[in-house]
């Protein structure tokens, strides 16, 4: 389907082992590719995108949340927020290899390519 | 034709999806609703209790009504209507599948929030559908997490259905105190004391899991409030509440008592689906 082939585009990226589109607000993930565990748990991730974005607004940021960035020594685990013109806004969250990605290429085109998952 | 006698609507549309049955499963009771399956998988629920996809295509406004109109009379045939909205360009295929996802999972819910009735299968009906369907499992999962997450976060999820929030009068200092999301402002425009969540779901073409979401973390913040169905010695409160909650808890409005009520110890055992965390749809 749509979707599912969306995400298995973005798995084509250097380094990229998960990926999923989730549900901001209910947590649900819609769909899912590569390595699940690795993409992130639904519920989770929506509530700590949820919380990243209190804090924000708590401190003065103005405008809405656009990406979440966790590095370890070997690993990233990056959230973007998809726009949509109607509807809850989704998330796509994605798990990266290190080693195998540049991390700010990586980062560049995932986030270029958030918005095209809904297409 | 009678359902199977299988022992819940969960086991039941399990034993669907191992048949491969399309048609659909009619579910009485408050608010009940509809099934669609295809080949075992659900395709949509049609419930009183949550707007279906079409609702949430419409009154969100990422459809037009003309446009949705002249896509109907193009392709009249419901199961195929999807296919058509996105070659005519007013949908993407993926954001399509999302869409319905979330209405099949939000319709779940809905549904669970009463005790099932009688179940009935029959032939299918043409609907505007998931595709790929929903493995029940999965959506019987999730109807799960979804009222325990409720259950914890605030309390019966039925009985947060129910409540007619009003927004809380607020000095300049606190109205700045929180952040808010856009969906979470949309509801707190929408909440007049007359509207239910249900009614401000149906309203913003949004789901009434989301609503009642943000309703929660909007009372959390101070910033909505309503008149609790009176319930002493069952779930002690934990969650901040302003200060309006003393006077309505002294004195219950005389609305609370068409409620149904539960008792210390007792309760409505088993026929409360939200008290014990568990989707009983």
């Amino acid at each position: 389907m749509a979707l599912q082939a969306s995400l298995d585009r973005l798995l084509e990226s250097p380094g990229v082992t998960g990926v999923a589109l989730v549900d901001a607000v209910t947590g649900l993930t819609y769909g899912a590719a590569g390595d699940l565990a690795e993409a992130g748990d639904g519920p989770e991730e929506s509530r700590l995108a949820a919380l990243i974005a209190e804090r924000l607004g708590a401190a003065g940021a103005e405008g809405e949340l656009e990406s979440v960035i966790t590095t370890s020594t070997t690993r990233l685990q990056v959230l973007f927020a998809v726009r949509r013109t109607a509807g809850d806004p989704l998330l796509l969250t994605a798990g990266l290899d290190r080693d195998r990605a540049n991390m700010a290429l990586a980062l560049r085109s995932l986030g270029d390519r958030a918005d095209e998952v809904l297409a | 034709m009678k359902a199977p006698t299988a022992r819940n609507l969960p086991a039941l549309l399990q034993a669907l999806r191992d048949e491969g049955f399309s048609g659909t499963v009619r579910v009485s009771g408050q608010p009940g609703g509809t099934i669609h399956l295809r080949d075992g998988l659900v395709g949509a629920i049609e419930t009183p209790g949550a707007p279906t996809l079409t609702s949430t295509l419409l009154a969100s406004g990422r459809i037009g009504d003309e446009d949705w109109m002249a896509a109907c009379a193009e392709q009249p045939d419901a199961d195929r209507l999807g296919g058509h909205l996105v070659a005519a360009g007013l949908i993407g295929a993926a954001e399509l599948e999302v869409a319905a996802a979330a209405a099949v999972f939000d319709g779940a819910f809905a549904m669970a929030l009463s005790p099932p009735g009688e179940r009935e299968l029959g032939e299918r009906e043409p609907a505007l559908l998931a595709e790929p369907g929903v493995e029940p499992r999965w959506l019987t999962e999730e109807t799960s997490r979804r009222m325990a997450l409720l259950s914890r976060l605030w309390g019966p999820p039925s009985e947060l259905t129910r409540v007619r929030p009003v927004p809380v009068p607020l000095s300049g200092e606190a109205r700045t105190g929180g952040w808010l999301t856009p969906g979470q402002r949309d509801v707190l425009d929408s909440v007049n004391g007359r509207r239910t969540p249900r009614d401000i779901a149906f309203a913003r073409g949004r789901g009434l899991y989301a609503v009642l979401l943000d309703l929660v973390r909007l009372e959390d913040l101070g910033l909505v409030c309503w008149e609790r169905p009176a319930a002493p010695g069952i779930r002690p409160s934990t969650a901040p509440r302003v200060p309006t909650t003393d006077a309505s808890a002294a004195a219950p409005p005389p609305r609370s008592a068409a409620l149904p009520r539960r008792r210390p110890g007792g309760g409505l055992p088993g026929r409360d689906p939200g008290r014990n965390g568990r989707g009983g749809w």
